[in-house]
């Protein structure tokens, strides 16, 4: 097993090590492949059988796809039914607004086209070799307000890759953080603070460089630190999208890395009242979460629709397969409420939500100096050694972030709107220290920040579909203690424009946006590397400004090859400017034993972002997406260790301080699927990243390292008596990540160990839906690492300490209710 | 144009600007670290008489900023020294001595004393925590023949680690400190 392992890897190093040349060559290849699978199909389907009017039933392997759009804005109909009328065959549309149907007869064939507020279409077509058929349809008048639905639901196309969990498969996440929840996307991993603090990486960046976007309000909290994980209740989401490259035009600067954006269910647009609860438990650290939702859409007030929204979370010290990890447990209360009133013309809908997490931060990773560090290093196990609790004591974190939202909506006309969102985030963090007075934080942060959207999405003008907006956001962070990022206020304005050209085969979009920042920081010499020793010079206050303004762009297209292969390109342009933490942090960083500086001179990073994307989609056996990219990032912020540790009291600490320099980011995902059997699928993944620093001439270090997972799925839909157990599935998967060989020489000098050594993790699924009369009862079984192996993540900043978790089985109910 | 002035839609906006166009005047309180270590001194008293010796290492403002200044001592060769270490807060006013909180929780913590290789001096635990383990605030170092080096003192906190197989590799370090000594 091992050596077929060793055998797949090199297999993709050789593609791999020689750099963007052979990506053109191993595009091409794929495209060869793909070409060629198509052409087999096509061979099938062999001479054509005589020509008959009524079709037969049989298989001849005929395909008749197309597109379903709307008349007037030429968007894609979503979910639109396609039925050729006295057969058995229907197709819905998918989100790109295609159908099709697969081994069909020569015949003639009537289809008929419906879709809610539209009119229904119908075409009688003599069909004897593959063909495609696409519909425009007319929107109905008198079903306008069902329209309107639709129309807030739907997300533009984007150019750039993108990834996307929903339904069942999200379902499955639950338990799991947002971060982890994101692994399951090609592309993405998690930066690890512990077992319970993970922060998504999509390309190799994280932190600063992506945005989350919660609701459509760009999250903000101290997402600067790696420990700080994105205060956000993964049960409020039932669709997480990741757009994976510069996105800062649409959602501001910063978004050099990837965008995520969590978007809750709309609300009820029909009458009823329905709710639903969701019991997990999870073995690895006796976690337990309850979480429950009841919404409604009154019949006597039928423009108003409500929802509450609550989970529970409580977790012990997890467990790897030798030990506990003392202090690990956390524990999760959230809720949040919605209301919406709609109308014809406008709506306006508000939002509320409270994260609120107490988290226990791993007693081992609490050392001092780097001789700790080293001790450490050298220790088997952890300490001290630990016994399951669910008790948290110190030190630990407490963490409250607070979403209110304010939206609404107005149509200028049949296919244009303004909307409208105003939002206010107060985010809280303490943090209690091993030492002194546990009554109070050694530290509490309190981030608020006020943020605005004007947008105009305009009508439909020379086939251009587009929107123009403006934001403006202020920013204002204090803390209490210990100094670490001083007060700072910050006031952020942009303007965008983004239009979308759509004819024939063409899908073209291009974007402009431009940003001004003022921050104002507000600290005390003695907290600055320019203290004086002198109590009067030291006490000074200082108030250092920045401005920085800048542009940021983007320019892609999509070109439909047919019904099933797209090929998207895009190149982006996007900045961010330093962060205050990274511009005036001092202090040391307590479990990373290092003593950080900021650097006060940061200027701008600018990404140059390339990327490509082929899709082959929606065939009756082979899937799949292929997506290179290559990220130009000039002047790109990092943290360089310094030679000299910084000599202190308690010992030496590495130094680290602010740098810039210049740097690529390049790399692959690939997955794909094959259906073997009308019940096996097979599928792949992988996704390498490769990051470079170019001035010094060496790989950047801390960045995810080539991961690669293979699965097979066994489903049936019905089973059992009158189909008892519906959607069943069973599911193993093997994931496959290699040590980190792209590193720099001298790399003790940069980091306390190596990287770890690579590992291979088995996990299965399992999942059915139980049918008693009217009620539903969704099951689900997961196992992770399954063989309970021992490993440890290079990306998890604590894996100088301790072992990854072990084996771990989450079982998870999903009851929804309709009153 | 006129059905963007629709008053709800103004008042909402309005609204919004207003909210959002805030600024806040506040200024942070300087605050002093809690338990900031800033001075380790260790006194060598000769058995028998004499002038006690001193060494001390100083960091008055901290982590980072000016550069610590050490003293070393000079002791004599062949002579036994009853030594204490004191631990100071020299930031505050008037300092506080930390070494009373070390040794109210003396079950969790120790000094270790390291002397560099040529350096001829033993040291020897003379005080007990209500565990009867060492603590090391106070000890006796007694000299041998002439010879310079240094005497490293390391202050580890364990908490519920401190046992018969605890060694300065357990725990966290609280202080860590090296002094040059003469011996003549």
């Amino acid at each position: 097993m091992k050596d077929v392992w060793r055998g797949i890897l090199l297999f993709f190093h050789f593609f791999f090590l020689t750099e963007l040349r052979k990506y053109i060559s191993y595009f091409v290849l794929l495209l060869l492949c793909i070409g060629l699978a198509s052409a087999g199909t096509m061979a099938q389907t062999g001479p054509v059988p005589p020509l008959q009017d009524a079709p037969s039933a049989e298989d001849c392997g005929i395909t008749l796809s197309g597109t379903v759009t709307d008349h007037e804005d030429r968007s894609p109909l979503i979910g639109a039914t396609v039925v050729l009328e006295g057969t058995q065959h229907t197709s819905i549309t998918d989100a790109n607004g295609h159908y099709h149907f697969h081994d069909l007869c020569p015949g003639t064939y009537r289809l008929v086209v419906s879709y809610i507020g539209y009119n229904p279409e119908r075409l009688e077509k003599s069909v004897r070799a593959p063909e495609v058929i696409n519909f425009r349809m007319h929107p109905d008048a008198l079903q306008l307000h069902s329209v309107e639905v639709r129309v807030a639901r739907q997300r533009e196309e984007v150019t750039q890759a993108t990834s996307q969990l929903k339904g069942q498969e999200l379902r499955q996440t639950q338990g799991q953080s947002l971060a982890q929840s994101l692994e399951r996307m090609t592309g993405l991993t998690s930066i690890q603070t512990g077992p319970s603090i993970a922060k998504p990486v999509i390309h190799g960046m994280h932190s600063n460089r992506v945005l989350v976007m919660n609701n459509g309000v760009r999250h903000e909290a101290q997402q600067w630190g790696s420990e700080h994980a994105p205060e956000i209740d993964p049960f409020v989401a039932s669709e997480l999208t990741v757009v994976k490259g510069a996105a800062g035009v649409r959602y501001g600067a910063d978004a050099i890395g990837g965008v995520i954006l969590v978007e809750p269910k709309p609300l009820r647009d029909s009458a009823g009242t329905s709710a639903e609860l969701n019991l997990v438990g999870v073995s690895h650290n006796r976690q337990g979460v309850l979480s429950g939702m009841v919404e409604s859409n009154p019949a006597g007030i039928p423009s108003l629709s409500w929802r509450l929204q609550g989970t529970l979370k409580k977790a012990g010290n997890s467990k790897t397969p030798d030990y506990y990890l003392a202090n690990t447990g956390y524990q999760e209360q959230n809720f949040s409420a919605a209301a919406g009133w709609t109308r014809e013309k406008l709506g306006v809908d508000a939002f509320f939500s409270r994260f609120d997490t107490k988290l226990g931060v791993f007693s081992a990773s609490h050392v001092g100096n780097l001789t700790d560090i080293r001790n450490a290093l050298q220790r088997e196990r952890p300490e001290p050694e630990a016994a399951f609790t669910y008790d948290i004591g110190v030190p630990y974190q407490n963490v409250t972030h607070d979403l209110f939202r304010l939206h609404g909506f107005y149509r200028t006309g049949p296919a244009s709107r303004l909307l409208f969102t105003y939002a206010r985030q107060y985010n809280q963090r303490e943090e209690y220290d091993a030492h002194g007075d546990s009554s109070r934080p050694g530290l509490r942060f309190e981030i608020t920040t006020h943020s605005s959207e004007a947008v105009w999405e305009h009508p439909l003008i020379w086939n251009l579909k587009g929107s123009i907006g403006a934001t403006y956001q202020y920013q204002f962070n204090r803390y209490e203690g210990r100094f670490f990022v001083p007060f700072y206020q910050m006031h952020t304005g942009g303007l965008f424009w983004i239009e979308h050209w759509e004819k024939g085969k063409w899908h073209v979009e291009a974007g402009l946006r431009y940003d001004y920042r003022y921050l104002q920081a507000k600290l005390y010499r003695k907290d600055t590397p320019e203290r004086t020793g002198q109590s009067a010079l030291d006490n000074e206050l200082l108030t250092p400004t920045h401005r920085f303004q800048n542009l940021s762009g983007t320019l892609g297209a999509i070109y439909h090859f047919g019904p099933h292969l797209d090929l998207n390109l895009n190149a982006s342009t996007a900045w961010r400017s330093p962060t205050t933490s990274e511009l005036y942090s001092n202090g040391i960083h307590h479990g990373t034993g290092t003593y950080e500086y900021g650097n006060a001179n940061l200027g701008v990073e600018r990404a140059y972002n390339f990327m490509a994307t082929l899709a082959y989609v929606q065939n009756k056996r082979l899937n799949g997406e292929i997506s290179v990219y290559h990220n130009f990032i000039d002047n790109y912020i990092y943290q360089e260790p310094d030679t000299v540790p910084t000599l202190t009291i308690r010992g030496a600490f590495l130094t680290a301080r602010q740098k810039q320099t210049n740097a690529t980011f390049t790399g692959l995902d690939v997955s794909a699927s094959y259906q073997l059997t009308d019940h096996l699928l097979f599928a792949t993944k992988a996704s390498l990243v490769r990051a470079y620093n170019r001035t010094a001439d060496e790989y950047l270090i801390w960045i995810p390292t080539d991961r690669y997972e293979n699965s097979l799925r066994y489903s049936v839909e019905q089973l059992g008596a009158r189909g008892v157990f519906a959607q069943n599935f069973l599911q193993v998967s093997g994931l496959a990540v290699a040590r980190q060989r792209h590193i720099p020489d001298n790399y003790l000098a940069r980091d306390y160990a190596m990287p770890p050594a690579g590992y291979f993790l088995l996990n299965a699924e399992a999942g059915t839906t139980l049918h008693f009369g009217k009620q539903q009862i969704e099951v689900g079984l997961i196992g992770r690492n399954l063989l309970n192996t021992a490993y440890r993540d290079y990306l998890n900043r604590f894996r100088y300490y301790a072992d990854e978790v072990g084996r771990s089985i989450t079982l998870r109910v999903s009851i929804p209710l309709n009153f | 144009m006129k059905a963007f002035l629709k008053p709800s839609l103004a008042i909402l906006f309005t609204a919004s600007v207003f909210m959002t166009s805030c600024s806040n005047d506040e200024d942070p309180v300087p605050t002093n670290e809690e338990e900031l270590i800033t001075t380790v001194k260790l006194a060598f008293k000769p058995q028998g008489g004499g002038t006690t010796v001193t060494a001390t290492y100083q960091d008055l403002d901290g982590d980072g900023g000016q550069a610590p200044t050490v003293t070393g001592a000079t002791l004599a060769a062949n002579k036994t020294y009853d030594v204490t270490v004191q631990v100071l807060d020299e930031s505050k006013n008037p300092a506080e001595d930390i070494t009373e909180e070390v040794e109210e929780e003396g079950d969790e913590h120790q000094f270790f004393y390291v002397a560099s290789n040529g350096l001829n001096l033993t040291v020897a635990y003379t005080d007990t925590d209500s565990n009867n383990r060492p603590i090391g605030i106070h000890t006796r170092i007694t000299t041998a023949a002439a010879s310079t080096g240094n005497l490293q003192v390391v202050l580890k906190h364990q908490p519920d680690l401190k046992s018969a197989t605890s060694t300065i590799n357990t725990g966290e370090t609280d202080a860590e400190v090296t002094f040059p000594i003469t011996i003549q």
